[in-house]
Order: C-alpha cells, then sequence, then structure tokens
C-alpha cells in the first residue's frame, strides 16, 4: 500500500466520517451525546454544590458579623439610653450605632417620657423606616417570651434577608432587655450578592467548558474506535469486490487489532482458496481447450474420408451394401455433429480464455441477415421485417453465429415461420435490435433463465437435440464481445422472443489505428462453417 | 470440370499421417494431383524438384513451421499457398498471412472447402482477354498476365495479381472488402477481411513508391480501397 493510496483512503475517510456524523443512529453520535450527558451531570451536581455550600458560607459569615456587631452596639448604645429617651437622644444614638464598622442602617424604636413613639434613625438615602421591617420580624421581636431554664432571656435578637428592589438585605431587631429602645438594623448583602453571583457565572463556565471537553474528548475516543473500524469496512468492501489482496495494517495490541489481524487472516485464507479454486478451474479450462484441440486432428482426418463415404453414397445408390449403407449415413451424420461439437467448444474455450477478438467491418444488416438465412437454406421458413441501408460496424462471422444459432433454434423448437426484424433508433449512437420471435409454445419460465447457460437442457427426459448445448450460450458469448447483449422472453401473442442488442460501431471495443492498416491482432476468420448447413465454398468449374 | 484438360498438381505438406492420407484420399478424388511431404524441409525439396501448381501447407510443422517454410518459398517464388490452421490459434491467421499465404483453411477441414479454395486460387492464375491500362508507372497488361513498373516487371503472385486487375478494373472506385473477398478469394458471404488487408499490403509494398504513403492503392475509411492513378 503506497503513500498516495493511503492519503487518499484517509480522505475518504475523513468524508465518510463526516456523512456518519450526520447520521442520528451513528455510533459517533451516541458517543458524543453520553459523555456530553456524563459531563454535564458530573458539571452540574459538582458546581450545584459547590455554589450552594459557598453562599451559606459567605451568606452566613457576613450575617453573623453584622448581627455581632449590632448586638454589640445594641448593648453599648441603645441600652445606654435612658427609659424614655427624646427623640435627639435616640436619632444620635442611631447614627452612632450606623457608624460601626459594618455599615448598616437603624433604627430604633421607644418611647419617650409622654408615652410617645419616638423613632431615631441613622438616616441614609433611602431613610430607614418602621415599614421597612416585615411585620414578622417586628412581632417576633416585640414578643416577650417566657423565662425558663432554656430560655433566659425575655426579648432575642431575630432576623431575616428581604429583597427590596431586587437587592438583598438582611433586616434584624432587638430589644434591649430590661426596658429600652427596640432597635432595627438593615444591611445590604449586595456585595455577597455580587460575589455569588459571579462565582455562579464562573461555575456555569466551568460547565460549559467542561462539556466542551467531553464532547472534543468523545470526537476523539470515537475517531479512535471509529477510524479503523471504517478502514475494517472499506477493506471489507474492497474484498467484496473481489480484490482479494487487500490486508489492513495492524498496529498496536487492542480489540481493533486483534479484528484487524482477524480480517487479513480470513482474507489471506479467501485469496488462497480463491487462487486455489482459480487455478483448478483454470486447469480444466486448458484440459477442455487442449482436448478439443486434440480431438481437431483425428476430426479432420476423419471428416475428409467421411466426405469420400458420403459421395460414395450420393453417387449412385445400389453401389454399397445395403447392410453397410445405414451405417455409413450414421458415420457421415455423426461426425458431421461431432464437428460441431468440437467447434463449439473450441470457440467457447476461445471465449473463456479471453483470447476471441472482432474482425470488425462495415456490413447491411438486412443483407447480412439474408445471406445467413439464404446460406442455410431457411429462407421459405424465415420472414425478414429489415429495411437495407442500416449500416453497423461489427464482426460480420460473429453476427452470423448468432443469428445462425437464434433463427436455429427458434426454427427448431419454435417451428416457423419466424419472425426477424431489425430495429434502430434515430438516436445518435444507438443499439442496433434484431428480435427473432418464432411460433412456437415459448419458453417454460423456469427455463427461461437459463437459456443461455452451457449444456443446459430443459429437461432430463427431453430427447437428444440436434445441437451441441452451446449454440445460445455462444450467441451471447458473441454479442458480450461486440459490447452487446440478448435477452430471452416470451411474447404475450405466444412464441419466444429473442432480443439481441448491438452497439452500431463494435470499434469503440478494439483499438485500431487505421482500419487500413489493420493486420494486428484480429479474431479468428472462418467462413461459413456454423450450424452445419453452411453453403460454404464453390464448386469449380 | 471437362475444360480444364491440365489436371492441377498439389503439393501437400503435413505431418500428421492421418490428415495426410485423409486428405490426399479426398483431394485426388476431387481430380487433383497430389505430392506430399511429412515435414517443411521434405516439402521444400519436393518443391524443387516437381514444381506443382499450388501448396495446401499446414501450419504445426516439426522443424521449420508452416511460417517459415511460407517465407521461404515466397522468396523466390510466387507460388499460390494455402494454409491448414487452427483455428484457436488465432494469431496464427494473421502471421500466415503476413508470411505470404493466398488464404487459409481452418481445420476440421472440410474437403470440399478446401477443393473449392484451391480451385479459387488456381482460377487466379488464369488469362484474361483484355488490353492493358497505366496508372502512373505502374503497367498492367491484361492479357500477358504482366504487371510492370518503370518498365521492370514485377513479381505478383496470382492472389495480388488479381486483386490488382479487379481494383483496375475499377478505378476510381471504392470496392468493399467483402466485395474483394467475393471477387478475389471467391468466398462466400463471410469471407475474413483480414486476407484482404494482408494482400493489399503485400501489393503496396511492390506496387507503391513508399508503401507507408500509397498514392496507388487508397484506403477509403469504412468502406475499402481503391485504385487511383497518381495526380
Amino acid at each position: 500500500m503506497t503513500e498516495k493510496q493511503g492519503g487518499l483512503r484517509g480522505w475518504a475517510a475523513g468524508r465518510k466520517g463526516n456523512l456518519s456524523r450526520l447520521r442520528f443512529t451513528s455510533l459517533r453520535l451516541r458517543l458524543v451525546v453520553v459523555f456530553g450527558l456524563v459531563a454535564l451531570t458530573a458539571a452540574v451536581s459538582a458546581s450545584g454544590i459547590a455554589y450552594w455550600l459557598n453562599r451559606e458560607a459567605v451568606l452566613t459569615r457576613a450575617q453573623d458579623a453584622v448581627l455581632r456587631d449590632f448586638r454589640q452596639e445594641m448593648q453599648n448604645r441603645a441600652g445606654a439610653l435612658p427609659e424614655h429617651p427624646t427623640q435627639d437622644q435616640l436619632q444620635r444614638a442611631a447614627g452612632q450605632m450606623a457608624a460601626s464598622s459594618q455599615r448598616f442602617s437603624v433604627l430604633l424604636v421607644a418611647q419617650d417620657t409622654g408615652g410617645k413613639t419616638v423613632y431615631g434613625n441613622s438616616g441614609g438615602i433611602n431613610g430607614f423606616a418602621l415599614e421597612d421591617v416585615p411585620k414578622t420580624l417586628r412581632t417576633a421581636v416585640n414578643r416577650q417570651q417566657k423565662v425558663t431554664d432554656a430560655n433566659k432571656e425575655p426579648y432575642h435578637l431575630y432576623w431575616q434577608r428581604v429583597v427590596e428592589h431586587g437587592t438583598p438585605y438582611l433586616v434584624a431587631g432587638t430589644q434591649v432587655i430590661g426596658g429600652g429602645p427596640t432597635g432595627y438594623m438593615a444591611k445590604s448583602l449586595e456585595p455577597e450578592a455580587k460575589d455569588l453571583n459571579s462565582l455562579a457565572w464562573s461555575l456555569g463556565i466551568a460547565t460549559g467548558l467542561a462539556l466542551i471537553g467531553a464532547a472534543l474528548l468523545a470526537q476523539a475516543a470515537a475517531t479512535t474506535v471509529l477510524k479503523p473500524v471504517h478502514r475494517l469496512g472499506v477493506a471489507a468492501r474492497r474484498l467484496g469486490e473481489g480484490r482479494l489482496d487487500t490486508r489492513l495494517r495492524v498496529s498496536g495490541t487492542d480489540e481493533l487489532a486483534d479484528l484487524s489481524r482477524t480480517f487479513n487472516n480470513a482474507a489471506e485464507a479467501l485469496e488462497k482458496r480463491v487462487a486455489e479454486m482459480a487455478a483448478r478451474d483454470d486447469a480444466s479450462r486448458r484440459f477442455v481447450a487442449d482436448m478439443s484441440h486434440e480431438l481437431r486432428t483425428p476430426l479432420t482426418a476423419i471428416t475428409a474420408v467421411t466426405e469420400v463415404l458420403e459421395e460414395e453414397l450420393e453417387a449412385e445408390s445400389g453401389s454399397m451394401d445395403p447392410m453397410i449403407e445405414p451405417a455409413v449415413r450414421l458415420v457421415v451424420s455423426e461426425t458431421r455433429r461431432l464437428n460441431d461439437l468440437v467447434e463449439n467448444l473450441m470457440e467457447v474455450t476461445r471465449f473463456d480464455a479471453g483470447t476471441a477478438r472482432l474482425v470488425l467491418d462495415d456490413v447491411d444488416l438486412a443483407d447480412q441477415i439474408t445471406a445467413c438465412i439464404d446460406a442455410r437454406a431457411w429462407l421459405d421458413a424465415v420472414d425478414l421485417d429489415a429495411e437495407r441501408g442500416i449500416h453497423a460496424r461489427i464482426d460480420p462471422r460473429r453476427l452470423d453465429v448468432i443469428l445462425a444459432n437464434l433463427i436455429g433454434n427458434a426454427l427448431k423448437h419454435g417451428g416457423s415461420p419466424v419472425r426477424v426484424s431489425v430495429r434502430v433508433s434515430d438516436a445518435q449512437d444507438a443499439d442496433v435490435v434484431i428480435q427473432v420471435r418464432d411460433h412456437g409454445p415459448g419458453i417454460p419460465e423456469d427455463v427461461l433463465p437459463h437459456v443461455f447457460d452451457r449444456f443446459y437442457k430443459a429437461s432430463a427426459s427431453r430427447p437428444r437435440s440436434e445441437g451441441s448445448g452451446l449454440g445460445l450460450s455462444i450467441a451471447m458469448e458473441n454479442a458480450h464481445i461486440h459490447g452487446g447483449e440478448i435477452t430471452a422472453a416470451n411474447s404475450p401473442d405466444g412464441g419466444a422472443v429473442f432480443t439481441l442488442r448491438l452497439p452500431r460501431d463494435g470499434s469503440r471495443l478494439t483499438e485500431e489505428p487505421d482500419e487500413g492498416e489493420r493486420n494486428g491482432d484480429g479474431g479468428a476468420g472462418n467462413p461459413g462453417e456454423t450450424g452445419g448447413s453452411g453453403s460454404s465454398g464453390k464448386e469449380g468449374s | 470440370m471437362g475444360q480444364n484438360v491440365r489436371v492441377p498438381s498439389l503439393l501437400l505438406i503435413e505431418d500428421d499421417d492421418a490428415i495426410r492420407t485423409a486428405l490426399e484420399l479426398s483431394l485426388t478424388r476431387q481430380g487433383h494431383r497430389v505430392a506430399t511431404a511429412a515435414s517443411g524441409e521434405d516439402g521444400l525439396k519436393l518443391l524443387r524438384e516437381q514444381r506443382p501448381d499450388l501448396i495446401v501447407l499446414d501450419v504445426m510443422l516439426p522443424g521449420i513451421d508452416g511460417f517459415e517454410v511460407c517465407r521461404r518459398i515466397r522468396r523466390t517464388d510466387q507460388l499460390p499457398i494455402i494454409l491448414l490452421t487452427a483455428r484457436s490459434d488465432d494469431i496464427d491467421v494473421v502471421v500466415g498471412l503476413e508470411s505470404g499465404a493466398d488464404d487459409y483453411v481452418v481445420k476440421p477441414i472440410q474437403g470440399r472447402v478446401l477443393d473449392a479454395r484451391i480451385r479459387a486460387v488456381l482460377r487466379r492464375g488464369e488469362r484474361e482477354s483484355s488490353d492493358a491500362a497505366t496508372f502512373g508507372s505502374l503497367v498492367i497488361d491484361r492479357s500477358a498476365m504482366t504487371v510492370t513498373k518503370n518498365g521492370e516487371d514485377l513479381q505478383l503472385t496470382p492472389t495480388e495479381l488479381r486483386l490488382l486487375l479487379e481494383l483496375s478494373r475499377r478505378p476510381g472506385q471504392a470496392l468493399s472488402r467483402q466485395q474483394l473477398l467475393r471477387l478475389v478469394w471467391e468466398h462466400d458471404y463471410l469471407g475474413d477481411s483480414r486476407l484482404v488487408d494482408a494482400c493489399v499490403q503485400r501489393l503496396r509494398a511492390k506496387v507503391e513508391d513508399v508503401p507507408s504513403s500509397p498514392t496507388l492503392i487508397r484506403t477509403v475509411r469504412g468502406v475499402g480501397y481503391r485504385l487511383d492513378s497518381p495526380q
């Protein structure tokens, strides 16, 4: 395997990969989805837990610090106030309390000596008022509780988180024990919220990154798995196409390498088997070729002598022993059959060996068909429907073989009249279509696919036919070498129809520099010997 | 057969005893005088002694093969030669025609076919009653059956001569290969067009000034050949 091939295959694999990535059920997609889900679950749960813990820690710490300060301030400042302070005193105390390090807003509520409720406010932009304190908190703060062992104080410090205008606040309140003002504080938690927000963002981004990373990893994993799988697929396809020398490069020791090794072993075994079979096939083919070749030599001698016998028979009846005469006739006719058989056998072996060649010539199809029919004395039995002037560049001898076999077959099995028609469409480079139709019983459906098989007999009980059993198969081979085709069918009106389709110009199949100078590897030329009753040769004067 | 008083004598060169005997028997019955040889060397020796009218030559011979025999005969002689070939050896036909054979018959041979071919080849040498024709420096004397180029006699085989005569009878007119096969070789409708091509090649080699760019015997694409007077 060369570099170039490898590159090409890589490119093909890439393209294939793109295609399979698009497929919804592809392994790659499934891997990506699974990886993504795993990454998502892990990232989301980890970030969620982290966020929650962080949030609690941050809020609690901030809250604790604020509340501690508030309590301290309440004790120090509010506790120091008289039981019924004036508005001014309250206001000042609130201002002092708010000035502590935590910077919360403070609201002090007390009753002055006149029993009027007075408010001390730390001020600030929003102006912290009693309405800003949730009712529930106020109630909880003002409720006096029983003093027990577990609960040593009648009042407690309560706090609540509220969100106002999108800003979170911590609101807390308490009373000074032993009579004093009720104090409320509000502290914006915005900085903490901002911190938590940015934490959430970072965690979200981290999750996203983890997802992308998972997808990339999945891709990589899919590629490492799928590439060898794809290579295996390509190799298997090539093997299926008959390129038995296809092998995979084995790298690594994983399961895929094992698979590749198994594939290679299988391919090797297959190649060996096929080679063995091909060799056996070749041998038997060569044997048939040699055999028919060898048969020809004695057959030539026998044929030559048989003709002498035949002439003796035809000369004057009675000159031969009546006991011997049928024997001589049998020898003569069987020799002719044997001749045809050997001839056909050799034709077949030539096709098998691929040594058959076309000898092209321009012919008028109507003339050619007429000559073929005429030469075999079939003119009365064949109805030719062909216009003169349809020219084609074909091998006339091979066309003759095809026609002789098709028409001969039609006459033998279908009976006359046999209709031969030639059609050619007007299109450029259109095929010539020659139809041979008989008026017999047609071909049984189960025989139809086998009519072109060698030595195929419709049934074993059928009487031995005149032909060699190779005729239609040879006709088919002759059509193929022209780049044409023969099909067999039954006509709806009864009778079998054989359709021969030939390209008008067969020279595309052979490379000949100049038709006038062609003297190279032409085809076998053997005038008029097919079908037995050829009229080859003329009697000399 | 009556008018031909002289019985044509043939030389059959064939190594297989059975075929040789059978063909000798068959051809003798057809009215030929047959001499036989079992090898190319014997055949060439016999040829010098007897001077037959025609040679029937098997391609597959022990020692020097049929093609070589054909080539050696052609070096000195324009005798008609018919090859017996095995058709499965497709290249045989081409090589045979290139080595100078006039015609070929494929095994298994039908005696009648061989006889017809022999008679057709022999007829080519028969004289015609006609005058002379001139094509440039080429002069064809139909009555004397001679062809001269620039006054020099050309050694043409009967087949080459007959081909030239048929072409010269219709100067400027294209003749198809099949037509020529019928006229010259007397083949039936299924003649092998390579016979024509091979013979034209040989004829050009003798007749044309530059055989590779012929001015007399021109190829007509898709049809066949034509004899022109050089411009």
